[in-house]
């Protein structure tokens, strides 16, 4: 690696990669401004786009799927540029409850069968996969009362820093917590929801 | 061929949309390709290695990623990515070749305006670094490389502040025009100082490093 470059410039270039030196973002900026003097050939360039496929590919089955409803939901419609307007007339759901669905802030159990059916049809979501996600999410609802008091306990701190690390745990502890048991009577009111989900779709 | 926003780029990416590739490889190849060739003078087959380990972690780690606070966070992403990366190399090549050692002898020698004793302190420094590159490569530590370059900071601390952004940004090749708008100095004026800047940043540095020889 032969160079024929400024001693000085050798020695800041250096204390750039190593992070203790900055441009304020100058540098940045310019290699996006900058016409490259380089072109790369097509069969490189083929060869790399073929590459990050194959890695978007395997990372896309790695990612976490979505858990509840709301994530599912809205990712499926920002994916199919739908807007709302359209969607509902078809899913005969009301616009606020959609919303408080996207959002995980109401239970799967309070929206009517059919209403699922018409949703699991127009997005043509396995069977199995929404009831997966009806169970987690009626879940998450339940056990949001004790997530909330968690987060209070947190906010109270003054550091920042702290607060966030804190939250980010809370955030995990809401969803260790979704995977614990519901009470007895809560289980039967699933399952039964489930059941007749099921029944409608025989 | 329009560009692709960076936000569009992101989506499509998080979408699992194959057609994200091509507008990545269309925004950075050759970009970063040239900046690693002929600003970093990594070697050819190596650059493209990088550019394609650098695109190749855009891709897996996309999902980590977030904007917050503008559609640049992107470009300054990739960016920091492709920085990391350089390092490394750099650090390889470090412990492997040497760094002061791999210049053109004869481009030393035309640099006049540098003393016997400025051309020591540089070397002294570059051969810590070397030192702590080898140790940050063997034991697979990070950031021990920095401690070598804490004086360099230092020095430039201790000038004025458009001297410093001056310095910084032509090591990085950043034009003239670009840093006058940032400064405020006129590009002429940046033009006529930036050799004497460079002098008095050696100057200052020779004085924090008196023993290097």
């Amino acid at each position: 690696m032969k160079t024929k470059r400024d001693i000085v410039d050798q020695l800041l270039q250096l204390a750039y990669l190593e992070g203790k030196i900055t441009t304020h973002g100058l540098y940045e900026r310019t290699v996006i401004q900058r016409k490259p003097v380089v072109q790369s050939s097509d069969a490189s360039r083929n060869a790399l786009v073929q590459q990050l496929e194959a890695a978007l590919l395997s990372s896309r089955s790695k990612a976490v799927a979505p858990v509840t409803l709301g994530s599912f939901l809205r990712g499926l419609r920002e994916h199919q540029s739908l807007q709302l307007q359209d969607l509902l007339p078809r899913l005969g759901i009301s616009s606020n409850i959609y919303k408080l669905l996207e959002h995980d802030r109401i239970s799967p159990l309070k929206i009517s069968i059919s209403s699922w059916r018409k949703i699991q049809r127009f997005f043509q979501i396995p069977l199995d996969t929404l009831e997966e996600m009806i169970r987690r999410t009626h879940q998450l609802v339940y056990f949001r009362a004790s997530f909330r008091t968690t987060l209070a306990r947190y906010s109270a701190r003054r550091n920042r820093k702290v607060k966030a690390a804190r939250l980010e745990k809370a955030a995990e502890e809401l969803f260790a917590r979704a995977t614990l048991p519901l009470p007895e009577k809560e289980q039967q009111r699933l399952d039964a929801f489930l059941r007749a989900l099921a029944d409608e779709d025989v | 061929m329009a560009r692709v926003s960076n936000q569009q780029i992101v989506r499509e990416l998080k979408a699992g949309d194959r057609i994200a590739c091509r507008h990545l490889v269309d925004m950075y190849q050759s970009r970063l390709l040239a900046e690693a060739i002929s600003l970093f003078h990594v070697p050819q087959l190596d650059a493209e290695e990088l550019v394609n380990d650098v695109l190749l972690a855009v891709v897996s780690k996309i999902h980590s990623f977030e904007f917050k606070r503008s559609d640049g966070d992107f470009h300054n992403w990739v960016m920091t990515i492709f920085r990391n990366r350089v390092r490394d190399v750099m650090r390889r090549h470090a412990f492997t070749d040497g760094l002061y050692e791999s210049y053109d002898e004869s481009a030393l020698e035309n640099e006049q305006a540098y003393t016997h004793i400025e051309r020591d302190v540089v070397r002294s420094i570059l051969h810590r670094y070397e030192e702590s590159a080898r140790s940050s490569v063997e034991e697979g530590s990070a950031g021990k490389g920095v401690n070598a370059l804490q004086v360099v900071a230092e020095t430039l601390d201790a000038m004025e502040s458009w001297e410093r952004v001056l310095l910084r940004c032509r090591s990085l090749e950043v034009p003239y025009e670009q840093i006058a708008r940032y400064t405020g100095k006129s590009v002429k004026y940046l033009k006529v100082y930036h050799a004497r800047v460079k002098k008095k940043f050696l100057k200052l540095l020779t004085q924090r490093v008196p023993n290097a020889s």
